[in-house]
């Protein structure tokens, strides 16, 4: 988990354009949304694009991302229980 | 004397006459410049390159006149942001084509595909700024003073309007870039052709 | 003396008609464009039906792409029922579109590579009439068709051209399917604008043109294009903002021409999405238009993107000539925070002025009024 949660971190800094953030400045329990990380709407799509992407995870609803998005631990769970690949 | 302009090409950074000292070029140079400069809008990494272009060109242009940002309501609705260009979105539109032409790896990118809108790049200015006035995007055959100069007066035919930031952004490729920014006000309209091809004259468009 | 900007022909083609008046009956008659296809519902263009129109009017179609067709076929009819010479340098041209050729990106079909650029596909069309002037391309999202009319009108006002061909258009294609899908705005059914079960928008196909005419007055039962504004969020570049700041200023700017009692009613971008809608309705109630009749055409068109702003500007006119306030197709349930007097049915009006809104991506927003002069 430890790892997963490593190569997800640098995935998000990636895909989201995350300019001087280091996987370490990512606290595994912080709001990605919000304060912090300073995400908005797009981040949010861009992070469904992710999980398709590199896991194989379909989210129609976008909605659900709230829930999924709440922090790097909860989105490592989701993606850990729930990839084809 | 042409006053109140900002030059922004792939290898040259031009403010009211004075170069801008860099190491890098293209796409590099942009982001030098902005760590250099400007430094506190993180969402810089996030756009495209003629939005890039468009932003860094207008800080520069801003931090030049010492406008005190946010400047109340009043101001914020009398300002407008007006550009031109010949390529518009080109340079997004292939980099968003390319997540949609491989059948196998058809993954197309939200965060791409709204800087296919070439008006984004006024917008980003806008949220920067909290510009509340009139925004807009003229895409043309060419730079032509005169064709910018009528359309840029026409501007303040909308009385709310007391300054146009006006320009020339123009992207073909993420390193490959040429721009213009200069303030236009409603009581400097005379000459306003001549003063955009004093500018133009130093630009490779 | 101040120059006013007469409406002096115009032209609607759409998978309802090649004209503006059979576009209109249609609409009356509540039928719609939108159609099931694989994968999503949308309204569009049948091309078999272009190629026709295109011979029919001597447009030589095998010169030019689809995108450039439907500008043609548009301008082409709305030219020539304006009977002026459009080959003056008195006349200046205006394109509204988001993103005109894009599609030869994916599929270049023999075109040269430089017709993607738009400046170069609007000059295709101002060449057929022989125009010498160099066309301006409106590219401000989805409020292009305000815009350029907007720009017309100025351009007009100044004295420096007597008339405006000001037309727009936009193709679907993959490219702008995907991109609204990836951004989880398109419905599979059809729209419901400002309905409670509002799910999306459909995409459109249209091309629609007016002709503007400066003149010192406008004759009674003429239309008057009076004001117009663009106002920007300053908030988000695709979310709306959330005082429906930008939408509010363009109203509160067009309201100094008009009083609100005095409006046949307010013909709204209304996309169907949940946040454009609701946006729209927090814009509305602060500009104090919750009493004035709200209309919306996207259930028979779709998003029409560069078209949207000219197209429905036209049908607003006919609208009007007819005391009607057209039917918004696809509501039911009010579904906005706010309130506004959206219907499903056709309503009787004897307003004679309407403001067309529009709202896009790049927090942009524009609002322009239509006056149609004298009393009834």
């Amino acid at each position: 988990m430890e790892e997963m949660i490593l190569k997800l971190k640098q995935e998000i800094i990636e895909v989201l354009n995350l300019e001087d953030v280091q996987p370490s400045d990512i606290d595994n329990d912080a709001p990605l949304f919000g304060e912090g990380l300073g995400l908005d709407s797009i981040d949010a799509l861009e992070l469904i694009v992710l999980m398709e992407k590199n896991y194989g995870i379909k989210l129609q609803d976008p909605a659900k991302g709230k829930e999924i998005f709440k922090s790097v631990n909860v989105m490592a769970d989701y993606i850990q229980k729930n990839r084809t690949k | 004397m042409v006053k109140d302009y900002v030059i922004l090409e792939s290898d040259r950074a031009v403010v009211n006459g004075r170069v801008l000292e860099h190491e890098t070029a293209g796409s590099a140079m942009l982001a030098e410049l902005y760590r250099a400069h400007i430094a506190d809008w993180p969402k810089f990494f996030k756009m495209d390159t003629l939005s890039k272009v468009g932003f860094v060109a207008s800080e520069l242009l801003l931090k030049e006149l010492g406008e005190t940002r946010h400047e109340g309501e009043e101001f914020v609705q009398s300002r407008a942001v007006v550009l031109f260009g010949t390529t518009a979105s080109l340079c997004a539109d292939r980099n968003y084509q390319e997540t949609i032409s491989d059948r196998d790896n058809y993954y197309p990118s939200p965060a791409l595909f709204v800087y296919t809108l070439p008006n984004i790049v006024t917008g980003e200015i806008a949220i920067r700024n909290h510009y509340r006035g009139e925004t807009s995007f003229y895409v043309v055959e060419k730079a032509d003073a005169a064709q910018m100069a009528f359309h840029l007066s026409c501007a303040f035919a909308d009385t709310v309007t007391e300054s146009v930031l006006a320009g020339w952004v123009d992207s073909r490729h993420n390193d490959d870039f040429q721009a213009f920014f200069t303030l236009v006000r409603r009581d400097e309209l005379e000459g306003l052709e001549d003063r955009l091809k004093t500018i133009m004259d130093n630009l490779n468009i | 003396m101040e120059r006013l900007v007469q409406c002096i022909a115009d032209n609607v083609v759409s998978p309802l008609g090649l004209d503006s008046a059979s576009n209109y009956q249609s609409v009356k008659a509540g039928k719609s464009g939108l159609q099931h296809y694989e994968g999503i519902a949308m309204s569009k263009i049948d091309r078999m039906a272009v190629d026709v129109a295109c011979k029919r009017l001597d447009i030589p179609s095998d010169r030019y792409t689809f995108f450039e067709k439907i500008l043609l076929v548009s301008s082409v009819q709305a030219v020539r029922n304006s009977g002026i010479d459009a080959s003056s340098e008195r006349v200046l041209f205006i394109v509204s579109t988001t993103k005109g050729n894009v599609s030869l990106l994916g599929s270049p079909a023999g075109f040269p590579g430089e017709r993607v650029l738009l400046g170069v596909a609007a000059r295709q069309v101002s060449d057929f009439f022989g125009n010498p002037n160099s066309p301006l391309v409106v590219c401000n999202a989805c409020i292009s068709g305000v815009c350029a009319q907007i720009e017309a009108m100025r351009a007009l006002k100044s004295g420096r051209y007597d008339y405006a061909v000001v037309m727009g258009a936009d193709e679907q294609s993959q490219f702008i399917e995907s991109g609204f899908k990836s951004f989880k705005a398109v419905s599979d059914d059809f729209c419901r604008p400002f309905d409670r079960d509002r799910k999306g928008l459909n995409l459109g196909e249209c091309a629609a043109t007016v002709v503007l005419k400066a003149s010192d007055s406008v004759p009674d039962d003429c239309w008057e294009l009076v004001t117009g504004a663009i106002r920007n969020d300053a908030n988000h570049i695709s979310g709306p903002s959330r005082t429906g700041e930008g939408s509010y200023l363009a109203l509160m700017e067009t309201l100094r021409c008009c009083r609100p009692e005095d409006l046949a009613f307010v013909n709204v971008h209304g996309t169907a999405t949940a946040y454009n809608d609701e946006m729209e309705s927090i814009a509305l109630y602060r500009a104090g238009l919750t009493d004035v009749p709200v209309t919306g055409l996207k259930g028979y068109y779709g998003h029409t993107m560069g078209a949207a702003g000219i197209m429905e500007s036209i049908l607003s006119m006919y609208a009007v000539r007819d005391h009607t306030v057209l039917a918004t197709r696809g509501f039911a349930v009010q579904g906005t925070t706010y309130p506004v007097s959206v219907s499903p049915e056709l309503r009787v009006t004897d307003g004679r002025q309407f403001i067309k809104l529009l709202s896009g991506f790049g927090g942009c927003n524009a609002a322009l009024l239509y006056r149609l002069n004298g009393t009834w």
